[in-house]
């Protein structure tokens, strides 16, 4: 099976593996913990880009609360581990469950209205969670949140001794964490480039186009909206679970507006509708407050300055147009062979 | 394949620059003491205040020469915002760092709490100067310290103060929902029932928030003696503020959180006038062992913050206690910071309990007259 | 109990005032352009900064200065300043992207508010800023209630600028050229009406409406933060919506009960969930009455 073969057959599958891969040998070649750290923070942003990218690239239903799918997501899996011991393989897919729930009870009334009016009700919703954790302390502890969450634990096979498995829990050392958000990146990338190519994918992007003509065609807009949105709401829950696992602490200030702005800023930096465009933002957003850590007071001056310039320049982002192109490059290409 | 090859260059190019971005690491003979606090942030007076004091003790130390062999002493301060994941995140990086031998850390009880159970994992000892919630020192991690009181001292103090001296017999209590705050008011309200008093009412408002009108509105409708507050200082002066403008004119009582010139500053004196505080101790400009130190920080850094005095003494508690281990190691640090027998601070003589909890650590009654917090009386446990 | 009543009530209209100064400037920019302008809670914190700002000036040059002289000084000044800030966000951020979806043109306005905002800090500073008193503390009483100076400054202002807003909208030629270009720019540009001098002018008046609340509200509360435009304009922007976005007597009585609902909300059940009610509020009108109270229902084009 040639490496062409595979390209052609499977190109992305060979797409995600070949991106990814270096990140494989990162904390091999580089032992510095503070790096992977690091970039499994930044990994867990590529997750929520990507997430909203569903919603906001694909379908063009901006959500401006994401930061509370992720919060609930990672209060989810914080609470069942807290009240119940959940461990955390169990407590990642109801977290994305969870959130997906939320996603789809708010898309429900809000998905009818207006295009920014759902960016209202969004960012309204952000606020009710964030402000609702924050004074439930019965339940969710208040301003200080919820401590000691438990880290994922494996049972590892030992062959010393006589075979037995022995359970090993995740450490403070960041890289068991950093191959598990890669292992969650390289899913779900595969994942979104398949439905990007499929009959769904291409319902977004009309719906996105022009809704009315998508449903004109047939297009059931409703539904496919809501399963967009839900689809990004899970993938949100699954990135706040992981979160928690890592953090062993949630407290309801880490999800508040600012997040949300800054998980749409890497949507449209990296060019919405664009997978890999979603990843380069959250890559670049997500480590440049790291590398600029003299001017932290101006960070948010730059951020808006961000914003305001990349709109009025270069709105399709770093690489947006892309999809665009290539079903017009298609297109052409069909076309020349009609004509030939 | 000429795009793929383009995208896969340049991921792989931004992977490195970042990597050398984030710099090298350095090769020396030393030894680190961490450092957390707000540092940015609506509390970074305060953060910064406790940072000059550590600051100051670190690099008396290294004035001196060696702490031992010929090894010095590094300072490293940190930022958490008084946020209980940045706290993590902060405990997280110093843990991960080997030369870090000791944390002076945090100041937010809720920062504090949070990041203790990192430190005891990575078994690195941390001291806070003045996280107060008694909470903390219960979870039963041997990696903790503090050098102040507990709010299980301070609240009861000041439910004593109030019953006793003031005689008020129907109270309202306000806590703003942080570990702190929520801590010190629950205290004081279990105390100050055990008295006999009466709790007319005990709300929470949110570290941030803005219009407490209707809030205060209720409570005048109360008519209340005085009111508790659990809570620090920039709520306090707002809700101050906001009183005058109800016509809520009962006097308020707050604990070391609200023990800032900026109160007044911030409260104007006229409103300030007549509010009473609990704090950590007595006024450190009363106590001869600290004048020396307080006269050197007010020459460095302008006027001396609350807490100043306490990051100092909890810095020399961990230097000396690296002086005695003698060599880099984190558990002999610990045992030799638990080992700590009548330590001479510049606030008095430290002690440890099995918990962690510093011995014998008086709270003082102060009010506020004349534009300034006058020292009423001392309340030692 | 009825006075506890009616003295939230009272403190609810107070405030209301304010984010009815707010949500006018709101509705009036979308009915022109359809845009959400999330930067208009950074102007009306502005204007709070630039009254503060004049009492400092006050308070070093002129010590004795009657207090009337001090508080029209600190509203025109406030006005102008803004009226300056609108028209430059509406030139820099706004015009070039006339014709773009509004989705980019929205996420331009969250970056102009991140902007404004950390400009502001940068300058004024991190912390609370404590607003000197200016207005004496004068108290009116009736049994429990009180009612004072300020309140009524602030109701008599707010009141004022709502009946000359209402007055220009009407009566004046400006005012109707408003009126044309919100219910068609095209056929207003037809009948010579220039669309970017009314889309200016727009921006403009609501700025200055806004910033007179602002600096009305650092009165009222005694201290300014540069996180309160945030707060304060997502609860106008929800009153706007309440009273009907695009009609400024929908604004005005949306600001207003606003205020009470707040007010006794957080009096009677809990003012820790205080924003809670406005968002629910926000949602609930969004979804069920997006036209608002007083809107007219949006035509779905085809």
């Amino acid at each position: 099976m040639s490496l062409s073969r595979i390209k052609s057959k499977h190109p992305f599958f060979f797409q995600v593996v070949l991106f990814l891969f270096p990140f494989v040998l990162l904390p091999i070649l580089d032992k510095n913990i503070y790096h992977i750290d690091l970039l499994t923070s930044v990994g867990i942003y590529v997750l929520l880009a990507m997430g909203l990218n569903v919603a906001v690239g694909f379908t063009g239903l901006l959500n401006l609360g994401y930061a509370a799918f992720f919060a609930l997501g990672a209060y989810t899996y914080a609470l069942l581990n807290l009240h119940w011991g959940c461990p955390f393989w169990i407590g990642l897919p109801i977290a994305g469950a969870v959130s997906m729930v939320f996603g789809v009870v708010i898309g429900l009334p809000s998905i009818r209205v207006r295009g920014d009016y759902l960016a209202i009700t969004t960012l309204g919703f952000g606020e009710i969670v964030r402000i609702s954790f924050n004074n439930l302390d019965e339940w969710t502890g208040g301003p200080n949140g919820i401590l000691g969450i438990d880290r994922p634990q494996l049972w590892l096979p030992v062959f010393k001794g006589g075979f037995h498995w022995k359970l090993w829990s995740f450490s403070v050392n960041p890289t068991p964490y950093f191959y598990l958000v890669l292992a969650l990146v390289a899913v779900t990338a595969y994942l979104l480039f398949r439905m990007s190519d499929s009959k769904m994918g291409r319902a977004l992007v009309a719906i996105r186009e022009d809704e009315l003509a998508a449903s004109c065609m047939g297009i059931p807009t409703l539904k496919i909206k809501l399963i967009a949105f839900g689809l990004s709401s899970f993938i949100a829950g699954i990135a706040g679970a992981v979160f928690a696992s890592k953090q062993t602490i949630v407290t309801p200030d880490s999800f508040d507006f600012v997040l949300s702005v800054l998980i749409l800023a890497m949507v449209v930096l990296g060019g919405m509708g664009n997978i890999w465009g979603s990843a380069l933002g959250a890559l670049v957003l997500g480590t440049l407050p790291e590398l600029l850590r003299g001017f932290a007071a101006y960070r948010m001056l730059l951020f808006g300055l961000l914003m305001i310039l990349m709109m009025i320049f270069r709105p399709q982002g770093i690489l947006g147009g892309q999809l665009i192109r290539r079903e017009l490059a298609s297109r052409q290409k069909e076309a020349d062979h009609e004509s030939a | 394949m000429k795009e793929f090859v383009k995208r896969f260059l340049a991921a792989l190019s931004l992977l490195f620059l970042a990597v050398l971005f984030c710099g090298a690491g350095e090769k020396e003979d030393f030894v680190t003491i961490g450092f957390v606090a707000p540092l940015t942030g609506d509390q970074a007076y305060i953060g910064t205040g406790v940072l000059y004091g550590a600051q100051i003790a670190v690099e008396d130390a290294n004035i001196k020469g060696p702490v031992f062999g010929n090894t010095r002493l590094k300072f490293a301060p940190l930022d958490d915002q008084h946020n209980p994941t940045q706290a993590v995140l902060a405990a997280n990086k110093l843990s991960a760092d080997p030369n870090v031998m000791g944390v002076v850390g945090h100041f937010n009880s809720s920062c504090t709490k949070a990041a203790s159970s990192i430190y005891h994992e990575t078994r690195v000892v941390q001291i806070t100067p003045a996280s107060t919630n008694p909470e903390i020192s219960r979870q039963g991690f041997d990696t903790f310290f503090r050098v102040c009181a507990t709010d299980d001292v301070q609240a009861p103090a000041a439910a004593d103060f109030v019953w006793k001296e003031l005689q008020a017999k129907k109270i309202v209590i306000v806590d703003d929902k942080t570990t702190y705050g929520k801590g010190l008011a629950d205290e004081f309200e279990k105390k100050f029932k055990k008295l006999g008093g009466v709790v007319l009412s005990h709300d929470g408002i949110t570290q941030g928030e803005k219009d407490f009108t209707p809030l205060l509105t209720k409570i005048k409708s109360l008519g209340p003696e005085l009111v508790y507050f659990g809570g620090i200082y920039p709520e306090l002066s707002l809700l101050l503020k906001q009183s005058r403008k109800v016509g809520l004119e009962t006097p308020w009582m707050g604990g070391d959180g609200i023990y800032d010139v900026t109160l007044i500053r911030l409260a104007t004196p006229e409103l300030a006038e007549g509010t009473y505080a609990t704090m950590l101790g007595v006024d450190p400009h009363s106590l001869p062992g600290a004048r020396d130190f307080i006269t050197r920080f007010e020459a460095r850094h302008g006027e001396i913050g609350s807490f100043s005095a306490y990051g100092y003494d909890a810095a020399n508690v961990l230097i000396e206690a690296i002086r005695r281990a003698g060599k880099k190691d984190r558990e002999a640090v610990l045992r030799e910071v638990r080992n700590t027998k009548d330590f001479q601070g510049v606030l008095g003589v430290i002690n440890f309990d099995e918990k962690g909890d510093a011995v014998g650590r008086s709270v003082g009654i102060f009010k506020v007259e004349k534009g300034k917090f006058k020292f009423l009386q001392e309340y030692k446990p | 109990m009825l006075e506890l009543f009616i003295q939230q009530i009272l403190n609810g209209l107070t405030i209301g005032m304010v984010y009815a100064l707010i949500a006018l400037g709101y509705t009036m920019v979308y009915g022109v352009i359809q845009l959400i302008n999330f930067a208009h809670g950074e102007v009306f914190m502005v204007g709070a900064y630039l009254a503060l700002t004049v009492m400092w000036i006050f308070a070093s040059l002129f010590p004795g200065a009657p207090f009337w002289l001090v508080l029209i000084s600190l509203l025109l000044f406030s006005m102008l300043g803004s009226a300056v800030l609108g028209a430059a966000i509406e030139k820099i951020a706004y015009r070039p992207l006339r014709g773009s979806p509004k989705l980019t043109a929205l996420i331009t306005s969250i970056g102009v508010s991140f902007f404004l905002q950390n400009a502001v800090m940068l300058i004024y500073g991190l912390k609370e800023q404590s607003v000197p008193e200016i207005i004496p503390d004068v108290r009116w009483h009736l049994g429990d209630l009180s009612f004072s100076l300020i309140q009524l400054i602030i109701f008599a202002t707010s009141l004022g600028l709502m009946f000359f807003l209402s007055w220009f909208i009407k009566h004046t030629r400006t005012g109707k050229a408003m009126r044309a270009c919100a219910q068609d720019p095209e056929a207003a540009q037809l009948v010579g009406i220039s669309v970017n001098q009314i889309i200016r002018t727009t921006f403009v008046l609501g700025s200055m409406l806004a910033a007179v609340g602002g600096a009305l509200f650092g009165m009222y509360y005694g201290s300014i933060n540069f996180h309160d435009g945030y707060l304060a304009g997502l609860k106008a922007f929800t009153a706007a919506v309440f009273g009907g976005i695009g009609s400024v007597p929908g604004a005005m009585i949306g600001g207003i009960l606003l205020g009470v609902f707040e007010g006794l909300g957080a009096g009677y059940i809990s003012s820790e969930w205080k924003d809670v009610f406005a968002f629910l509020l926000l949602g609930a009108v969004l979804i069920f009455k997006p036209s608002g109270i007083l809107g007219e229902p949006l035509p779905d084009k085809v």
